[in-house]
């Protein structure tokens, strides 16, 4: 696994957009920025739904509606986020990808996050039909905020390993 | 000037911070993550306020429920950036690129609050005049300069 990973990495080093990152001043903020920008709308719609979910700012509208109307935005901020993700791991993929932080957030943390996410904003729709949402749906906001802060936690360790 | 930051890295809880490991990423976290929520919000409001996000809400509806978490998300950014700033006082303070982030941010926050005072009237107009759209494209670009200028610091001074 580890050989695969490598040789994967060393292909995505060789890509010019991986050289890009790698070799010119301006290239690997650049892609920060591609990838934090994505990130705000990102985890900003998500915040916001698990919010609501918990009872916070009720009154405004239900959790259903906020929920439709983040819906397009929270998952065209995926997109940003995956693809300047992307663009960041080429730069310097063998070390990303030997990297125990890294490994953590993309392999454990990260896709529980997103497959809980897309738990919480489909059962939104029933949870959120009227203005109080149940307990269930209240546990279930609180987990998703944590479990992108492992997330995040994860991606600010990199840098220590 | 500059010996007043340079003492304030050696205040006995700044340097407790920025010598534990875990306490300097903890804030760090508390940071990234207050910045993202709180950019992610103001964006959705500028986004609907250009018409491109959440059409089928009224403009003060979307404002009104993500405003209360802009401004503990700003609390939040502001007060963990400052405690990383004073482990890094003396050489954060004079550094040209913080300064940009810090005059960006100001200038991002204008236009947030502008935004957000123009609300209620524009909740009312049938259509949101361009003015107004400007002031939201405004606040949008300026919000996204300040990740810029935040992820140069490090790009270009090494700092952080």
């Amino acid at each position: 696994m580890h050989e695969f990973l490598m040789s994967f990495g060393k292909m995505l080093e060789s890509t010019w957009w991986g050289r890009g990152v790698r070799m010119t001043l301006w290239g690997y903020p650049f892609v920060q920025l591609i990838h934090y920008s994505g990130l705000a709308l990102w985890l900003g719609t998500n915040v916001a739904l698990d919010l609501r979910l918990m009872g916070a700012g009720k009154g405004r509208q239900t959790a259903r509606e906020l929920r439709d109307a983040l819906f397009a935005w929270n998952w065209i901020a995926f997109c940003i986020v995956v693809f300047g993700g992307i663009l960041l791991l080429s730069g310097t993929a063998t070390a990303y990808l030997s990297n125990p932080a890294f490994e953590v957030k993309l392999g454990v943390f990260a896709p529980l996050a997103l497959i809980w996410h897309i738990i919480v904003q489909q059962k939104a729709r029933s949870w959120g039909e009227t203005m109080d949402t149940p307990l269930v749906a209240k546990f279930a906001g609180a987990l998703e905020m944590l479990l992108w802060i492992c997330v995040v936690t994860a991606a600010v360790e990199i840098p220590n390993y | 000037m500059g010996n007043f930051f340079e003492s304030l890295e050696h205040v006995s809880w700044v340097t407790t911070i920025g010598t534990t490991g875990w306490l300097y990423s903890g804030i760090s976290v508390i940071h990234y993550f207050s910045l993202f929520v709180m950019i992610g919000t103001i964006v959705i409001v500028d986004l609907r306020v250009l018409g491109l996000a959440a059409k089928n809400q009224g403009l003060a509806q979307v404002a009104e429920t993500l405003f209360p978490w802009t401004w503990t998300a700003l609390g939040l950014a502001l007060l963990s950036g400052f405690l990383m700033f004073t482990t890094d006082a003396g050489d954060y303070f004079p550094d040209t690129v913080f300064r940009v982030k810090m005059t960006v941010i100001f200038f991002a926050l204008l236009f947030t609050v502008l935004v957000k005072r123009n609300v209620p009237r524009w909740d009312k107009e049938p259509m949101i005049s361009i003015g107004g759209k400007l002031l939201a494209l405004a606040s949008l670009v300026f919000w996204v300069g300040a990740i810029l200028a935040g992820v140069e610091i490090a790009a270009i001074s090494g700092l952080g």
